[in-house]
């Protein structure tokens, strides 16, 4: 049932038409990559790295405007801005790992470790806040048990409300979720600079050094615009609130894997063809 | 040796300059009412109850700051390339996205009281009046630090990012983290001062804030002097350490084991963090207990 009485749309399965159609999108996008002359690895790196966003956003515990008048669990604000501000922070960190190292592990696990470190921060002092300012304990809505701390939860629990704070699988959870987030959109943004690195000299007949700043800065606004596209995405397949890696709409991750995986192919398409010498 | 002295205290500014940004933004939010808790800002005249609460969500907070930011380190950014000092040109760039922000506020209110007119919510020219100039300052306050310290990343300790982009990458990331922290305490304790401390607000009661203070109608700016208490300055520290620890783990540890000193080191940060906040969640439980009603209380 959704709140306004009628029958609760969406669901949890994978439709058949929508993902053959989606399939066929994602293959026509590698196949058109490799028509225009490109390797189709980072086109890979760039759908893994998609895939990798839609299913990190949907560990990230948000509650939106309910947890904010603590009426449900999770974070009090947008799964997509959320998840989109814990990616970029590990974007900052593998970025920058990236060009003090030049190694690719170095980078692509130092974002996310800084997504992680990010979500950490922010899930403790949610919690601060609701244990020291408002005196209210955490209490999951949607498990009657923590399944890490084997804590219960209906005692604690609000009358008239679906639960409030953040439970230890929670935090757990926006931990995992802004290192996978991270993670992934590092690895879009290493992909694409490796690809500009190579191509954009050649386009522009110009000094490698000289088309440094041009390349990073390309790769971090395609990067950053990979994660918005991808996190909307998961928001949508999430419909509002979740709680984490233990609420029932955490199933519906196949389905937002498959369509970030094939949004990111058009887009990492789309975001080589700047490289196409037209010779205009 | 020298260069990460120079990294340690940049890593300390950027970290200060982030704090007071992340305190600035919260109050911001919390005066125009920006985040989340404004839905029931929106809903109450909705269900009978008028009200004089600013009501300008233009967006999340993480989009708006990002935008914000980027505006203001964009034009510093170009500014700089005409040799304008640092200095002036993140002031002039902040000013100019201050005033970006002030039409934003201004359409935000007008547009969205405005659809509750069928409701009889009037739009009170006076607030905007009294109240879009201190959102704007507390915003330029916000957008001027994060900027700072974008700039002190970008010239100082060399990432590779642009000015601009930095900006909208800590924009995003300053409103993901004063949202966060901010909007619970400005939602539940705030609003709904009416209804039990030490609970949520039952479903039930949504709509209901609370219209009026010690004399006359609340305004949003008492919710500020309110939240500055406590929502402020915890999104200041919020923001504070995301940003001093990821430069302070990088700055410090990166020589270290060829790479792998920053990651170890950042696993270890949120290890940490993890331990605190589960002594949080328990320290909670223990000492508030079960949820109590007062029928069962009395």
């Amino acid at each position: 049932m959704s709140a306004l009485g009628g029958a609760a749309a969406g669901g949890d399965g994978i439709n058949p038409t929508g993902t053959a159609v989606g399939i066929v999108i994602l293959l026509v996008s590698i196949a058109a990559t490799y028509a225009l002359g490109f390797s189709i690895i980072p086109l890979i790196g760039i759908i893994v790295g998609g895939a990798l966003i839609g299913f990190g956003v949907h560990f990230v515990p948000v509650g939106g405007a309910p947890a904010a008048m603590g009426q449900a669990p999770g974070i009090a604000t947008g799964v997509a801005m959320l998840a989109a501000g814990a990616g970029l922070a590990g974007l900052f960190g593998g970025a920058w790992a990236y060009e003090a190292t030049g190694d690719f592990a170095i980078a692509v696990v130092g974002g996310a470790v800084g997504g992680g470190l990010m979500m950490a921060i922010t899930c403790l002092m949610v919690n601060a806040t609701y244990v020291f300012a408002m005196g209210i304990p955490a209490a999951s809505g949607k498990v009657d048990k923590d399944p890490i701390t084997g804590d219960t939860f209906p005692a604690y629990k609000s009358q008239g409300t679906e639960g409030h704070g953040l439970p230890f699988i929670s935090f757990f959870g926006g931990v995992v979720g802004g290192f996978i987030t991270g993670l992934g959109g590092t690895l879009i943004y290493i992909e694409l600079l490796d690809v500009y690195h190579a191509a954009l000299p050649t386009i522009m007949q110009a000094d490698p050094a000289a088309i440094e700043p041009l390349a990073v800065s390309l790769a971090g606004i395609f990067a950053i615009g990979f994660f918005l596209v991808n996190a909307v995405l998961a928001a949508y397949n999430i419909t509002g609130t979740i709680e984490g890696p233990h609420d029932p709409k955490f199933k519906r991750v196949p389905r937002a894997v498959i369509g970030c995986a094939v949004a990111s192919a058009f887009c990492g398409f789309i975001s080589m063809l700047i490289l196409v010498n037209t010779g205009m | 040796m020298e260069e990460i002295v120079l990294g340690i205290g940049i890593t300390a500014l950027a970290g200060a300059l982030a704090t007071v940004a992340g305190a600035a933004e919260d109050t911001e939010s919390d005066i125009g009412s920006q985040g989340d808790p404004n839905s029931q800002v929106q809903l109450a005249p909705q269900m009978g109850y008028i009200h004089r609460i600013f009501n300008k969500a233009i967006s999340g907070e993480p989009p708006a700051y990002g935008a914000w930011c980027v505006i203001g380190a964009g034009v510093a950014w170009a500014l700089m390339q005409i040799n304008f000092n640092p200095a002036l040109a993140i002031i002039l760039g902040s000013a100019i996205a201050v005033f970006v922000q002030g039409i934003y506020c201004t359409s935000g209110y007008l547009g969205r009281t405005a659809s509750l007119a069928k409701f009889q919510q009037p739009v009170y020219i006076d607030i905007i009046k009294s109240l879009t100039s201190v959102t704007m300052a507390h915003a330029f306050v916000a957008i001027f630090c994060t900027v700072a310290m974008c700039y002190l990343m970008a010239s100082a300790l060399h990432h590779p990012f642009a000015l601009p982009l930095l900006g909208l990458v800590w924009g995003i990331a300053l409103g993901a983290a004063g949202s966060a922290t901010g909007n619970p305490f400005y939602g539940k304790e705030r609003q709904y001062q009416n209804q039990k401390f030490g609970a949520g607000v039952p479903i039930s009661a949504s709509g209901n804030i609370v219209r009026y203070a010690e004399a006359g109608q609340r305004s949003s700016l008492d919710n500020g002097w309110f939240t500055t208490k406590f929502a402020g300055p915890a999104s200041g520290i919020c923001f504070g350490l995301i940003v001093f620890l990821e430069l302070w783990r990088t700055v410090l540890f990166e020589k270290l084991m060829s790479g792998w000193g920053a990651i170890i080191m950042g696993i270890v940060l949120i290890l940490i963090f993890t331990f605190i906040d589960r002594w949080i969640e328990v320290w909670g439980r223990k000492t508030y207990g079960p949820y109590v009603t007062e029928e069962a209380s009395s």
